[in-house]
């Protein structure tokens, strides 16, 4: 699977990553981290007027798993509602990185974002 | 007598696979150790052949069982240098008997304001138990830190001691994040003489170098059969007016002598301390184990790896992205943790997996030890028996192509 996961196309969202940095002010500000391996995550988002996810940001640190995914999520969310983010899962993940099958020890590495994404929508009221 | 690894090799049966197309360079033998086919096959053998519950049956199938379960007992004793077989529990894993300790010595003898001392390179093992007892119980707990060279600082271990608070020191006999070899028959001879007791944890020493018991002034002192070559079974020794003076850890069948409807008397040790039908075969398969790396000589695997671990790190030091945490080589057992410029653990476990070399990537269950080095996780390789400079050499070529893939490209920002 390595192959696939350290390709061009991953390995350029870790070293220039989409929608670096912090969005002010945002309705979504979330900290997360994977302390097994230390992958953290701050990312903050704005809904648009009919709640739909208007724009995204990340900053943190980890490997390329969580960075890349990270970054193609702060991409894969514009537009969405609340709701249908709360539906997606590892599968949607992995078709977003380009349709990488990840391995046990990784899955939480590349849903680390997502997770953030629903937990910090639910803290701010956007999902029951 | 210098090892001969490619015959110890051949002896493994998992050396015989590849992993991803290449040969598989096994360098996590410090999480857990390869099984050769000796103790496969004793094992199988008790299965096959011999198999009954311990200490019950009447019958000479159990009879035969019982003997080579005990047998077994026998040889843990003499591999740490124990003279008395009671002392010898049998539990899961190092965990257990760690726990064990910190569960029915520490319940009864640490009281509130007591304090109870470890160390900052601990593995979580010989950490959460105390940490917890001393929260259940009010007491203190405080770590002998370590120094940017990776030892630990002893400046600060007599006034820990000095009051006389202290009931319990827990000490690792090497690290397995940064190799560290703690000076622990040094640290054993203070504790004493202020009072406190001594746990040992063996889990990382007992596969690499003699251990006895003795000599080294432990009170208890536990270790893992898995990374002995052997199945998962562990070892809990302890002083026996100790063990004779503490409450059972679990009760049930076996560890019991009478029971009547409102009150039980324990069994004498160990069995005291071994409720319940034990592992059979994994004990017997870890005496097979044991007989295994004696044969082949504990002094022997450990002038082995005093030649492979100067060379590693050595090798290491040729990329200059890489940072090795922890001691030189001569003061440090067969462990070499590192980081990689640029580069999370993960992705080089990754990378090097392409390569049919496993190493370990994470905290190593060791995650105050790292924040000592402000580093959330590192990459680690771990050497034995089996591990040659061919496989080190193995090792800093994959590490190289890791450099060279993630090396920054002159990339159109996004
Ligand atoms: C130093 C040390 N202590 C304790 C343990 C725990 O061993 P086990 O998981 O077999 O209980 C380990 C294993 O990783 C270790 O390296």
């Amino acid at each position: 699977m390595s192959h696939d996961l350290y390709r061009e196309q991953l390995l350029d969202h870790y070293h220039n990553p989409a929608n670096y940095g912090v969005l002010e002010p945002a309705d979504v500000d979330i900290e997360m981290d994977n302390p097994t391996c230390g992958d953290r995550i701050h990312l903050t988002a704005r809904l648009d007027s009919e709640g739909h996810i208007a724009a995204v940001m990340f900053e943190g640190q980890g490997c390329v798993v969580s960075m890349a995914a990270a970054s193609m999520l702060t991409e894969a969310l514009v537009g969405k509602a609340p709701e249908e983010v709360n539906r997606m899962g590892l599968e949607d993940v992995e078709e977003m990185m380009g349709g990488v099958k990840l391995s046990m020890g990784r899955v939480k590495c590349a849903m680390l974002s997502l997770n953030a994404t629903k937990q910090g929508l639910r803290d701010a009221g956007k999902l029951a | 007598m210098p090892l001969d690894v490619p015959a110890i090799r051949s002896q493994f049966p998992i050396f015989q696979r590849e992993i991803n197309g290449k040969r598989l360079v096994y360098l996590d033998s410090a999480a857990s150790a390869q099984k050769p086919q000796v103790v496969i096959d004793a094992m199988v053998e008790v299965w096959s052949h011999s198999y009954a519950n311990v200490h019950r049956g009447l019958y000479s199938l159990a009879e035969e069982a019982t003997l080579a379960y005990e047998g077994a007992r026998a040889k843990f004793a003499r591999f740490i240098n124990a003279t008395d077989v009671g002392e010898i529990i049998h539990v899961r894993n190092a965990t257990e008997g760690i726990n064990l300790v910190a569960y029915s010595w520490g319940e009864e003898h640490i009281h509130e304001g007591d304090r109870i001392v470890i160390t900052e390179l601990e593995h979580h093992a010989n950490l959460v138990p105390w940490q917890q007892l001393a929260k259940r119980k009010g007491a203190e707990l405080a770590y002998i830190p370590v120094t940017d060279d990776g030892s630990l600082d002893l400046t600060v271990l007599p006034d820990l001691l000095e009051e006389g608070r202290t009931k319990v020191v827990a000490c690792s006999v090497m690290s397995n994040v940064l190799g560290t070899l703690p000076p622990v028959s040094e640290i054993a001879a203070m504790a004493h003489a202020a009072g406190a007791l001594v746990v040992m944890d063996g889990a990382q020493a007992a596969p690499h170098m003699p251990l006895d018991v003795q000599t080294l002034g432990a009170d208890f002192m536990a270790f893992s059969g898995h990374k002995l070559c052997g199945p998962g079974v562990g070892v809990l020794w302890g002083r026996r007016e100790l063990l004779e003076s503490m409450p059972p850890f679990l009760y049930g069948g076996d560890m019991i002598v009478t029971v009547k409807r409102d009150d039980s008397k324990w069994n004498v040790l160990p069995h005291k301390f071994e409720a319940g039908t034990p592992p059979i075969a994994e004990v017997v398969g870890l005496g097979a184990a044991i007989d295994y790396l004696t044969a082949i000589g504990i002094s022997n695997i450990q002038q082995h790896e005093r030649r492979i671990i100067p060379y590693a790190m050595a090798r290491l030091r040729e990329i200059p992205e890489i940072r090795v945490l922890g001691p030189a080589p001569s003061e440090r057992g067969a462990v070499v943790s590192f980081i990689m410029d640029g580069v999370h653990p993960h992705d080089i476990a990754s990378v090097l997996d392409e390569e049919g070399i496993c190493v370990r990537a994470g905290h190593h269950c060791a995650q105050p030890i790292h924040d000592r080095f402000c580093v959330p996780a590192s990459a680690r390789a771990s050497f034995y028996i089996y591990n040659d400079e061919e496989d080190v050499d193995a090792l800093v070529a994959a590490l190289r192509k890791t450099v060279s893939l993630f090396a920054r490209r002159q990339s159109t920002p996004r």
